[in-house]
């Protein structure tokens, strides 16, 4: 336990010192769609003026995927295809699946910081605009953020433990992107009911979850997934991806 | 019944009195390592079946060309690579089962330097001894104290990258030695090292040898091997081909001295050098010629008397063959390793 507390606080040191750069590459992005989607053009009547509150959350579940993926797979790639900074923290007295945790817990940590800096951003963007009116479950918003955070970092984990880092490039273009178009952060997953069963296909997608979860915790008020269908959801991706991604790290570092 | 149960501890006692069980720090115990085959490559057999003892305080290397094994060797015994086979110990704990008692004495000083980019070169010892549990007041004594040692210490704010590669070897040595380990593991540590360097890391190791340190280098540079270890082990295809210290192993030669010859002929013309008298061996060496028009390099054993060098002259002659040029040593590890390899170093 202590060579795990020590990894991390060793993690959250580094990325403070990088917060800068770091809360610029995940913030941009969501802070400016939701300038143009939530602000500007609900101003000028060329979307719903409750559109804001619909991707509010979405985007705050883009965001926290983004940097939990991030935080974990940009050092991860650059370890194992050359500097090796790894070894040193296999060679610290844990397990290598402690070391492979320990990148998960500070990934969604990174993740968390991230959503939780991007909401009240994104609130403030869209204030009287409209009818848009998010007021956050506060007491939602914590447990659902952390598991989404841990779901975030595992992914990570098992993308660059698992793909080539000369195709880490493709990642964005070929999984990320489609992921974040059909995981339910435009449009609620309850209103996916009007094409019918094809709805159900956007489950394979974790994105879904996480989105669902922050539109649960975000707008309380607006239509979303029945809770007991998110919460087997969420739980089933963090496994997945907590197991796989703790499996491959190990095949990867240990010869 | 319960007499002769006695009777067996009272001499197993007698026996331990006798002889004190000595601890080897290190037991590698036919170790094998298969890397298994993929659809393209077939599987790799690294190490197959090494064995060797390792003592406290001790200064051991193993001698070998690139992909005799050794990097797999060491790999294994730090629990970065999983063995096949076998059995490794470190100070009483097995690697694969003991693993995270095993890690706490064993440092590694890695042949890809990789010192923790994001931080300062004080910051890499402290963290490192975060790591392993060592308490703030100690971390940062010892952290001081190795920065010394390793001459470093004007370089404590710096930044790794900015680093010469003597200066990150000599921090990853210090690093290394934060958690005070039983054994510290070198893989390959002045490869890319200019010569000036490479003379200091020999200085700095030497010294933490003197103090107590138990090192286990790999290398292929003879030189490195001859000035620092006190046990060698020359592996070649996965397994150790001999083990003794330096000076054992140069005796070990069938003579006092070695002839290098460089002749061109038209036939074979060791079978006649064989005959001559005061020639104890002559082996023929593949260094890499095509075959063709070059030169043949033969490594005569002699034991030189009056008239030696007179013999061989006329023995190459009679046998009609051109004498480009001679040397005449002592038997150096080069020898001691194409005696029994039979070739040379590969790079």
């Amino acid at each position: 336990m202590t060579a795990f507390l020590a990894l991390l606080r060793r993690d959250l040191l580094v990325t403070t010192r990088h917060a800068g750069p770091l809360l610029l590459s995940t913030l941009t992005q969501p802070i400016l769609v939701i300038l143009v989607f939530g602000n500007i053009m609900p101003r000028l009547g060329l979307v719903a003026a409750g559109f804001g509150a619909v991707m509010a959350p979405g985007l705050m579940a883009i965001t926290m995927l983004m940097a939990g993926v991030q935080g974990v797979l940009i050092p991860l790639v650059q370890d194992l295809s050359g500097t090796r900074e790894v070894d040193e923290r296999l060679l610290a007295p844990i397990s290598v699946r402690g070391v492979a945790m320990e990148r998960i817990v500070a990934g969604a940590i990174h993740s968390l910081a991230a959503g939780l800096v991007a909401l009240p951003a994104m609130i403030l963007l869209m204030h009287g605009v409209g009818h848009t009116d998010v007021r956050p479950a506060w007491s939602l918003l914590l447990p659902l953020s952390v598991a989404c955070g841990l779901i975030s970092s595992a992914f990570g984990l098992t993308l660059g433990t698992r793909v080539q880092p000369r195709f880490s490039g493709l990642l964005f273009a070929v999984v990320l992107g489609p992921m974040m178009l059909f995981g339910c952060a435009y449009y609620p997953f309850a209103a996916l009911s009007r094409i019918g069963a094809f709805q159900y296909a956007f489950l394979v997608n974790p994105l879904t979850f996480i989105s669902e979860a922050m539109r649960i915790a975000v707008t309380p008020g607006a239509e979303h997934m029945p809770y007991a269908l998110l919460i087997v959801g969420l739980a089933a991706w963090l496994f997945v991806f907590g197991f796989a991604g703790a499996r491959s790290f190990e095949r990867r570092t240990i010869l | 019944m319960a007499r002769s149960r006695g009777g067996h501890r009272a001499r197993a006692g007698l026996r331990a009195r006798i002889e004190p069980p000595r601890m080897s720090i290190l037991v590698v115990d036919d170790l094998v390592k298969t890397y298994p085959g993929t659809r393209k490559a077939p599987p790799v057999e690294a190490v197959r079946g090494v064995s060797f003892a390792v003592e406290k305080g001790e200064f051991f290397g193993l001698l070998g060309p690139n992909g005799a094994g050794k990097s797999t060797t060491l790999g294994c015994i730090s629990t970065l690579v999983r063995p096949t086979s076998g059995r490794i110990l470190v100070d009483g704990s097995d690697v694969t089962r003991d693993t995270r008692e095993a890690k706490r004495g064993i440092a590694v000083v890695p042949q890809t330097r990789n010192l923790d980019r994001d931080l300062t070169v004080r910051e890499v010892l402290t963290w490192h001894g975060r790591y392993f549990g060592l308490a703030a007041a100690e971390r940062e004594a010892r952290a001081d104290r190795l920065l010394q040692e390793l001459q470093v210490a004007d370089k404590a704010q710096a930044k790794p990258a900015n680093l010469s590669g003597g200066q990150q070897q000599r921090v990853m040595i210090a690093r290394a030695l934060m958690h005070d380990p039983k054994v510290v593991l070198l893989d390959e540590p002045t490869t890319g090292l200019d010569p000036q360097a490479r003379r200091l890391l020999w200085e700095t190791l030497r010294s933490l040898h003197e103090r107590g340190t138990t090192f286990i280098l790999t290398t292929h540079y003879m030189e490195e091997a001859d000035r620092l270890c006190e046990r060698l082990a020359i592996v070649d295809h996965g397994r150790i081909l001999t083990l003794d210290t330096p000076a054992a192993l140069k005796r070990s030669l069938p003579a006092g001295q070695v002839l290098d010859m460089w002749v061109r002929a038209a036939q074979p013309i060791a079978p006649r050098l064989r005959r001559v008298p005061g020639v104890m061996k002559v082996e023929e060496v593949q260094d890499g010629g095509d075959g063709g028009d070059a030169l043949e390099r033969l490594r005569l054993f002699v034991d030189s008397g009056d008239g030696l060098l007179d013999r061989v002259l006329h023995a190459v002659r009679d046998g009609g063959a051109d004498l480009h040029h001679v040397s005449l040593s002592q038997p150096s590890l080069e020898d001691v390793y194409i005696h029994f390899t039979g070739r040379e170093l590969r790079d």
